[in-house]
């Protein structure tokens, strides 16, 4: 609950407020008197109770409905305080909401025609409501909305165009082979593994039709057992009425979730254990970002972007035994309730300046598996049991430390179980060759997770066993898998060298592709609770499990090996999206031939992996003298960041920042323009009546240093509430949802005895993701060159074009866009002013105190959110129109050069001291049809060789035109597969929203 | 010195990143001035030694701060081409003072050093691509000493260097002063028939045959690659009779390689925004793709006497 400010003097009321209320009592009437709705206002733990307010800026319009002790009534007076107060900002608005599907619901937050403050839950409790008394008229507005568009689409483009499909289907045909072996490459007489094609695999190839042809269920298996559990045992007490310690209270449920669960094994599986009881589950975390979804059980199969189906029975339990639970019990109320709901909390509610991912989870980091690979559970258990000796029996660190061994034997546990599974599959199974497959599957959870890997078929089920263990303790954002090819190497080299003839040898080879490929397979059982917004801000993002190839070993020596090349096969065969596959390339110590596969599958996969620059990378890192080795062993996490394997928490996506948000504010004195809030600190007025062009100092502005600073003050102030937020959620997870095994994979943790929550890691960090590095350092240059520079235009004249979307001054829209040299057309100014936005959000993140140790980091990527953030913005000095898509990660503008390598050259210029999060150049590259596959992958290895010897750090390429993605948007049937990395992750296209899919048309393509 | 002095020539362009003017990643230096003066040309703009302004109409915002300002009222939004060029003095105000860019000035002074110092920035690109800079135009011969000078200062950068041309060059001051520093010559052979040559290219083809021979018999003392190169143009050099003539004249001297250039029809919108008419307004052909089939046939033509056209 929380107080708000009644308006002291109330304005008369308008006639909305008299229909929002009567509409309201029939509301009211239909749940008290229709005992079908009735039992909606009960849980297992009695009746639902909370209270919902609506009214207007302006005071017109005030009503409140109150559910008490299974009874719904309407008031005019708002109880004060109430749990969620709705303020819109026109009377039209109100009543729209009411008969809104899901989406609109969302579309009127996010235009800031609706401001929600307070319990999200309980809103999201109101819109179920809203949607047992409307989901057929909803369901219908959205199967009208879908056809209208498709209809649109199609008439625009009513004939497939065969040849654009058909393109992208013979990238597969032709495969080239390796030029030269790598020296760490022992086993394959072709790296490249040329001979193999998916129809080779016919179990992973169906695994793969399955991907795209079952439709993902909700599932309610881990939210129903863990909140049996607390129900049991008690959440804020014990049974004996003592406060329980977070991290036993965790363990102990989680250790009844590992057990009780079920053990399955998906059919023709080579791998045991799944992360939910449905083929391709989703997940809900219920302290999480879970009752998110409470307002579109109803709808969320019928919803056009991602549907997953919802059965009647799982809607029962989050409905009535889940969620009322956990309406308050989660990281958004935790800290409404303990800090009152602050400003910074009410910022990042209205989407439009940050988004702070640990009102979901933390996760972004990489488990040490190759000690759980080594020791098994057993092995760490002894090595926890041993460091007790080290605490007293009553300190936290004892405690930490029961927690880690109960995680630890609820996962082994959950082997065990698999193990009997297995066995009972076995006894039962009538082919010969699956009944041997599930008999060894059987002998294989005997032996892992619990005692040390033997077999690459051994360590391939402990890492997927105890990833789905991971995923049972916390939301699964960015958690990632690490160098798989390092660490899987050893297992495959010691089958290999028990092998004798060369028959056996190659088929073994084949067996390995067709085990990494089932191990990618199983990444994909599993999708992200994604309520319809997430659709719009993250859209078609899976959970991001990176995977990383390449690079160098820890101690300098050439990584690329035999599994290096084996993963890239699989990566090339199925292309899919998740794992995200990331490779490192180490100037000097790669092979050119190494680099050139990675191009070769970047153009077959249209997408995928994603490449770094070791060097690069690991220079930005230099600040933090991180040991040689564990600097050498840095993987990508989620999208692209780096994180020391197995030592770091880095949480890497704490945030996703729009920093355009600050340079609107900067012109606007603090206000936001389209929230039309000002919660910014004053820095100066515009005054736009005034078109002075001889003077521009009467503008408020005397240099343009001064406009500059009261950018930084306003990125000041919301870097600091972000901050603030980040840090009282960090808090939050500490006390609601600590991650005991997590911490018991993460080094340093043992030692400390302590909880990676409160910074039990080796190595600590927060990192954030800055958003419109180049849509900012372009609007600059705008300003510096023809405001104070060249004193062509008055800032006031500008301003009033950017207010007016240049609707009114096409000769100034005209000069903006055409006569400034923008970021990525090889200009020097341009490089410094992009370096001296970088180098101010480095150095103040940098200077803030991180609540783990360690610092903040910055990094200039985006995930979708340039897409979305650029929806939730006017019009820009840059000339950016209103609405219009950020560039994506820290692309240049497609009109900044016509010349690719003037983008490529500024990008990697970049100084690398103020990127310590990484970056997302994204470069779309068409091939010249009728050149040989050895002549394209020759020229994208030469753009990205270049590229890497100039300094870049990352880049990643969609090879595809967009006459291709235009073909998609309307005819997506035929491109079911379509892959296309957005800013760091790949996704589907055809699961995006419009707005992502004419962003990615509209990204500049270069030739090849 | 603006365009007067005929053996300075003006630069059109320098178009970097191209994949299509030699082998790898190329910076392109377009020479401004040409002998021949082709119906097709598809650079028209490079045709002139001579400064020009150009007017693109998608890029204009209709502002009139152009109209307004030109001293001599050559600018007329009544007129097709919008600049009467009879009245305009280039004296370039217009272009200063446009927001929009859709007017600007065709062709600039460089100096070599200046060209090397704008290409050089992409040299890392031709390391790993094994590309390099070609020189094209209009055609670069004709300032044999500045193309020189050019050639002597990117080669002592390393830089791999190609030159495009039409042929039409005098002997012995090209193998004096250019041969020496050059990497690979593609060598444009368009029509073999003098008087055809004449009536379409504007000049006759004597020497520009004379000299391919010449350097093609050198070839083994000056290691130069040189690719003889035909752009199909329908109905002009696109026909059985004149590339059954080219064929021959390759293969009698022993020639094995050579390119047939796609035609793309797309170059009739260059010559509006110079304010040249389109002479082939009414010619449906010029205005089409060539089809696939057919120029198939081209390719049959040379593959039937040995020479490869891939």
């Amino acid at each position: 609950m929380f107080f708000f400010q009644s308006p002291a003097n109330r304005i008369k009321f308008s006639p909305t407020n008299l229909l929002l209320n009567t509409l309201l009592k029939v509301f009211a009437a239909n749940f008290n008197f229709r005992p079908k709705l009735k039992q909606y206002l009960q849980s297992d733990q009695g009746w639902i109770d909370f209270s919902i307010g609506f009214c207007t800026d302006s005071g017109t319009v005030s009503a409140a409905v109150i559910c008490k002790n299974g009874k719904v009534s309407v008031s005019k007076i708002i109880p004060d305080p109430v749990d969620t107060l709705l303020t819109f900002y026109s009377e039209k608005a109100v009543i729209r909401l009411l008969s809104a599907t899901p989406t609109e619901q969302i579309f009127m937050v996010l235009k800031g025609e609706l401001s929600p403050t307070g319990n999200a839950s309980y809103l999201n409790l109101f819109f179920f409501f809203l949607s047992l008394l409307l989901s057929g008229k909803q369901k219908k507005l959205m199967e009208k909305e879908r056809r209208l568009s498709t209809q649109n689409l199609l008439k625009a483009s009513p004939v497939p165009r065969k040849e654009l499909s058909d393109d992208l289907q013979k990238r597969f045909q032709y495969l080239m082979t390796a030029e030269t072996i790598d020296k760490n490459v022992k086993y394959l007489n072709d790296p490249f593994l040329s001979k193999f094609s998916i129809d080779d695999f016919p179990r992973v190839k169906q695994f793969l039709d399955d991907h795209f042809t079952v439709k993902p269920e909700v599932c309610p298996e881990l939210p129903k057992l863990v909140t049996d559990w607390y129900k049991k045992n008690g959440w804020e007490t014990d049974r004996a009425g003592h406060p329980w310690h977070p991290l036993l209270r965790k363990a102990q449920a989680y250790k009844y979730l590992m057990e009780n669960r079920r053990p399955l094994i998906r059919e023709n599986d080579l791998i045991a254990g799944t992360t939910t009881t449905k083929d391709i589950g989703v997940v809900v975390y219920p302290e999480g970002h879970g009752s998110m979804i409470w307002g579109e059980l109803l709808t969320v199969p019928h919803r056009t972007l991602n549907p997953y189906d919802v059965s009647e029975e799982t809607l029962g339990i989050l409905h009535h035994e889940v969620f009322p639970f956990w309406a308050r019990r989660n990281f958004r109320e935790w800290v409404r309730q303990e800090y009152k709901n602050p400003l910074c909390q009410q910022i990042d509610e209205r989407f439009a300046i940050y988004f702070t991912w640990k009102q979901a989870t933390i996760s972004h980091t990489i488990p040490d598996f190759p000690k759980l690979l080594r020791l098994g559970t057993s092995g760490i258990i002894a090595e926890i049991k041993e460091q007790m000796n080290a605490f007293d029996n009553a300190s936290d660190e004892k405690a930490t430390l029961t927690a880690m061994v109960l995680c630890l034997e609820g996962l082994t546990g959950y082997s065990r179980s698999l193990a009997r599974h297995a066995e009972e599959k076995a006894a039962s199974e009538k082919n010969p060759q699956r009944k041997a497959e599930l008999t060894k599957l059987s002998k294989i959870c005997s032996q892992v997770v619990e005692r040390p890997a033997r077999t690459l078929d051994e360590a391939v089920n402990a890492v997927w066993i105890s990833w789905i263990g991971l995923h049972m303790e916390s939301t699964n954002a960015g958690l990632s898998m690490g160098r798989l090819d390092q660490w899987l190497q050893p297992y495959f080299a010691a089958d290999m060298e028990k092998l004798t003839t060369d028959a056996e040898k190659k088929a073994y080879i084949k067996y390995a592709v067709e085990l990494i490929g089932c191990l990618y397979m199983r990444c994909t059982d599993h999708l992200p609770l994604t309520p319809d917004i997430a659709n719009w801000v993250f859209g078609g993002s899976s959970s991001d499990q990176a995977i990383t190839l390449g690079g160098m070993t820890p101690d300098g020596d050439d990584g690329v090996c035999d599994m290096t090349y084996i993963f890239l096969k699989v990566t090339e065969m199925l292309s899919i999206r998740d794992p995200n596959v990331n490779a490192r390339f180490s100037p000097g110590i790669n092979s050119d031939t190494y680099l050139k596969r990675l191009c070769e599958v970047n153009l077959i996969t249209t997408a995928t992996p994603s490449m770094h620059n070791d060097s690069a990378v690991m220079e930005s890192l230099a600040e933090f003298n991180y040991p040689i080795e564990d600097l050498r062993n840095w993987s990508a996490t989620g999208c692209v960041e780096p994180t020391l394997s197995g030592k770091h928490i880095g949480h890497t996506n704490f945030q996703m920042m729009n920093m355009v948000a600050a340079l609107e504010m900067a012109m606007n004195n603090g206000r936001h323009p389209l929230l039309d809030w000002k919660f910014g600190p004053d820095t100066g007025k515009i005054e736009t009546e005034q078109t002075d062009t001889e003077n521009p100092e009467a503008d408020g502005f005397k240099t343009f240093d001064d406009f500059f600073n009261a950018f930084t003050t306003q990125f000041t102030f919301n870097i600091d509430q972000s901050i603030r937020y980040n840090e009282m959620l960090g808090g939050a997870h500490q006390q609601l949802r600590p991650t005991p095994l997590l911490s018991s994979v993460i080094d340093g943790c043992i030692e400390k005895g302590k909880d990676v929550t409160k910074g039990g890691a080796r190595y600590n960090s927060s990192g954030a993701a800055l958003i419109g590095l180049a849509d900012v350092t372009d609007s600059l240059l705008v300003i510096k060159k023809l405001v104070y520079d060249e004193k062509k235009v008055s800032l006031a004249r500008l301003k009033k074009a950017v207010d007016e979307n240049f609707e009114n001054d096409p000769a100034l829209h005209a000069m903006v866009t055409r006569k400034v040299a923008l970021f990525g057309s090889g200009s020097d100014e341009a490089v410094l002013m992009a370096d001296r936005v970088a180098k101010f959000a480095h150095d103040h993140y940098g200077s803030k105190p991180h609540y783990r140790g360690g610092k903040y980091t910055v990094g200039f990527w985006s995930m979708s959110n340039h897409v979305a953030y650029g929806t939730l913005t006017g019009a820009l000095p840059s000339g950016r129109l209103r609405g219009k898509a950020f560039t994506p990660g820290l692309t240049p503008e497609p009109n900044a050069s016509k010349n690719l390598l003037d983008n490529i050259r500024d990008v990697a210029r970049l100084d690398k001291k103020n990127i310590t999060n990484n970056i997302a150049f994204n470069v779309k590259m068409v091939p010249a049809a009728g050149d040989s596959r050895e002549k394209t992958v020759g020229d994208m290895f030469s753009y990205v060789k270049t590229y890497f010897d100039l300094g870049g750090m990352q880049m990643q390429m969609n090879v595809v035109t967009s006459e291709t993605l235009k073909d998609a948007m309307a005819h997506p049937e035929t491109y079911r597969n379509l892959l296309v990395r957005i800013s760091g992750y790949n996704a589907y296209f055809v699961t995006l929203n419009r707005d992502m899919q004419i962003e990615l048309i509209e990204r500049a393509e270069y030739g090849m | 010195m603006n365009g007067k002095n005929p053996k300075i020539p003006l630069i059109l362009d320098i178009k970097g990143n191209s994949l299509d003017d030699g082998p790898g990643i190329r910076s392109v230096v377009f020479f401004k001035g040409c002998p021949l003066s082709c119906v097709w040309c598809h650079n028209p703009e490079s045709k002139k030694p001579g400064p020009e302004i150009s007017f693109d109409k998608t890029e204009c915002v209709d502002c009139g701060t152009c109209v307004e300002i030109c001293p001599e009222n050559a600018l007329d939004r009544s007129n097709a081409f919008f600049i009467d060029r009879e009245k305009c003095t280039l004296c370039g105000l217009c272009i200063e003072n446009c927001p929009s860019g859709a007017l600007s000035m065709v062709g600039r002074v460089m100096s070599p050093e200046e060209i090397v110092r704008a290409v050089i920035k992409d040299k890392p690109f031709f390391i790993n691509s094994g590309g390099g800079v070609t020189l094209s135009g209009g055609e670069p011969t004709l300032y044999m000493d500045f193309l020189s000078a050019l050639l002597q200062k990117l080669k002592s950068e390393g830089i791999h260097t190609l030159l495009e041309t039409c042929g039409l060059f005098e002997w012995a001051s090209f193998e004096k002063k250019v041969l020496p520093y050059i990497d690979t010559i593609y060598y444009d052979i368009k029509i073999l028939d003098p008087d055809t040559h004449q009536k379409f290219c504007g000049a006759k083809n004597h020497r520009i045959l004379e000299n391919f021979t010449r350097l093609h018999r050198l070839l083994p003392d000056t290691g130069v690659d040189l690719l003889a190169r035909t752009p199909l143009i329908p109905d002009i050099t696109a026909t059985e009779k004149n590339l059954t003539a080219i064929a021959d004249f390759l293969s009698n001297q022993g020639i094995t390689r050579a390119r047939l250039l796609a035609y793309n029809p797309l170059w009739h919108e260059k010559n509006e925004k110079i304010g040249t008419p389109d002479t082939f307004k009414n010619n449906k052909k010029m205005h089409e793709w060539i089809a696939g089939e057919k120029i198939e046939t081209f390719h049959a033509i040379f593959r039937k006497r040995g020479i490869t056209t891939g």
